[in-house]
């Protein structure tokens, strides 16, 4: 079909055109080639804020106070006006333009954190459809930690974790969950993912991954806690039977679920016994320490990673699915598989297991990328229609240096010309 | 992952939980203990009793074993798990097997060790890994409640056999999958 770029053309084509089946979205977000940003307003006399950013769908700006203590959410108010004559173009901007406040109204500030707490600046997840924000608040994080009984060695420790539960429009708290003495990986949103209203938060020191509603009311409710036991009950009913001895000496719910899951495969691979005792002897037992040393790392939907072994596990039957090494494209096809196969795939959640040593963990925890809400959805980031400098500026939510370079944005479509540049620096910019 | 190589000299790793540091490699002298457990793993792994396993985990003095829950029993549908550590004397000391998976079991102690009478009172050198194997196998299917770290769990396998193999199951359902 003929595509044109003139805006009219493009109107008309939207009353007209019937897009596909679930590629509306694509043909919308070609209109932003006809609207893009076409200046920059310098030296705009903004309040001291750390600027964290706008939810998703547009309706909010999300800030925090530089002494990371209060939450501070301005709703967008787009700066409009009007010009008489003829010659608007030449007019430059209003004197008004230059001030924040015709741009944001600010809702509200809210306290979120105790003196003795800080609010995690890399963490925010948006519940769109309830319009619920969740933040979190720390206090300080300790690298030397004392063994206790049933966390692993080596992973730091943070005395108070808080997740906050608001809703967006008037800040009210509806909810919150704390954790203490544990550790979460609240970098980049790594260690907590919102699928739908299910939030998975992982224990990365008590290896354990904790399932929560968020209920419409504005309620956190536990659904369950996976690691150490499998179902939700299987702790008392442990209790009510037998004596628990002290100390580690028992696989962890998980941990028998995935061994016995590896055994299983290998078991069935080689029918003849003697084969297979060789077979497991090298492919099983040998390797049986490097399994139990495995850890929980990061509960995911997607299969971004690499260097990671991944288990899928299905909550309801507390049966490890599938389990792979190294194999992202394999998994890929899997999940594609599964969720044609169920209505959705909230009974399955995947692990992402990492073998490593703590200085290993350390590393990673900056280095792993892309996890739940971290990419923007401006359609200007669209590389489908627009390319730019990765290096520079990318959808994925990250703190960058600015560059003191132009960041020039090319359509992706014939005559590839420029579109527009993002111009961080006044002084360097050339009109 | 990384390969490794199996450790076969002197008295590496053997008694202990297997993980110790281990000793300068000898390639003249292999250990008394050392060359009969890498006989008993030849013959073991040349006649291999019956729905289970085992293998050295990166030690000699270290082994893993696995038992397949017997159908029929309250234990079928399970994988269980259990650690076998070789003393530096064997075979003149028993192996002592300790159990990786939950279980609920007179003869398994809470903090999962096995106590049967072959691995202890009638521990002979004579005695190899295929017949602890065994022994651990059998004890699936005829518990020996008269040698019970666990008396309540004796006393209720004897008194109410069908609740005690209710439990069993329940047991095997929520923590040997």
């Amino acid at each position: 079909m003929f595509k044109s770029f003139n805006v009219t053309a493009r109107v008309f084509e939207r009353q007209v055109v019937t897009p596909r089946p679930s590629a509306a979205v694509n043909l919308f977000r070609q209109f932003y080639e006809n609207l893009v940003p076409s200046c920059t307003i310098y030296d705009v006399d903004c309040p001291d804020n750390f600027f964290r950013k706008f939810t998703d769908d547009g309706k909010y700006l999300i800030c925090f106070s530089r002494n990371q203590q209060d939450l501070i959410v301005y709703r967008p108010a787009w700066l409009s006006f009007s010009c008489k004559g003829e010659d608007c173009d030449s007019h430059g901007l209003p004197q008004k333009a230059k001030r924040f406040d015709s741009f944001f109204v600010q809702l509200y500030s809210v306290s979120l954190a105790t003196s003795s707490e800080l609010i995690c600046k890399e963490f925010f997840l948006y519940l769109e459809s309830q319009g619920f924000g969740l933040f979190a608040t720390s206090t300080a994080q300790t690298n030397d930690v004392s063994a206790i009984e049933g966390a692993i060695n080596g992973v730091p420790s943070i005395e108070r974790i808080t997740f906050h539960l608001l809703r967006l429009e008037d800040g009210v708290i509806l909810d919150e969950k704390v954790f203490y003495n544990d550790f979460v990986n609240l970098v980049h949103s790594m260690g907590v993912f919102l699928y739908e209203d299910l939030l998975c938060i992982m224990s990365l020191r008590y290896q354990a991954i904790h399932i929560l509603q968020i209920r419409e009311s504005g309620n956190l409710v536990n659904i369950r806690m996976i690691g150490p036991f499998c179902h939700e009950d299987d702790e008392l009913f442990l209790n009510s039977h037998v004596q628990v001895a002290e100390g580690k000496t028992f696989l962890s719910g998980v941990k028998q679920r995935l061994l016995s899951y590896i055994f299983r495969k290998h078991w069935s691979e080689e029918a003849d016994q003697i084969v297979r005792i060789q077979y497991l002897k090298r492919k099983f037992y040998f390797h049986f320490q490097d399994y139990i040393d495995l850890i929980m790392w990061k509960v995911s939907r997607s299969t971004d990673q690499h260097t990671s072994f991944f288990a899928v596990y299905n909550m309801e039957t507390t049966e490890i699915i599938t389990f792979y090494q190294n194999s992202t494209e394999e998994l890929y096809d899997l999940f594609e598989q599964l969720k044609h196969l169920y209505s959705g795939i909230l009974n399955c959640i995947l692990f992402v297991f990492l073998n490593v040593d703590i200085p290993f963990v350390k590393k990673m925890a900056t280095s792993l990328p892309y996890t739940c809400q971290s990419q923007s959805p401006s359609p200007y980031f669209d590389l489908s229609l627009f390319r730019y400098d990765e290096k520079l500026i990318s959808a994925t939510d990250r703190l960058r240096h600015s560059t003191e370079h132009p960041i020039k944005f090319i359509s992706r479509r014939q005559p590839h010309i420029l579109k527009f540049k993002i111009k961080p620096d006044y002084n360097m910019s050339s009109p | 992952m990384s390969s490794k190589s199996l450790s076969f000299s002197g008295n590496s790793g053997c008694g202990g939980d297997g993980s110790g540091v281990r000793p300068w490699p000898s390639s003249t002298s292999v250990s008394a203990s050392g060359k009969r457990i890498q006989k008993e793993m030849m013959e073991f792994n040349a006649d291999p009793p019956s729905d289970c396993s085992a293998g050295p985990k990166g030690n000699l003095y270290h082994w893993i074993s696995t038992i397949i829950g017997p159908p029929g029993s309250p234990y079928e549908g399970g994988i269980f798990f259990q650690d076998i550590i070789f003393p530096c004397d064997y075979p003149f000391k028993p192996p002592k097997v300790v159990f990786k998976t939950r279980i609920y079991h007179c003869n398994v102690g809470s903090d999962g060790n096995v106590s049967l009478d072959i691995l202890s009172r009638s521990w002979s050198p004579a005695l190899t890994i295929t017949n602890v194997l065994l022994a651990v196998k059998s004890m699936f299917t005829s518990p020996d409640p008269y040698n019970s770290p666990v008396p309540n769990i004796a006393r209720l396998y004897l008194t109410d056999k069908a609740k005690h193999d209710q439990i069993a199951a329940e047991f095997t359902r929520r923590f040997a999958r």
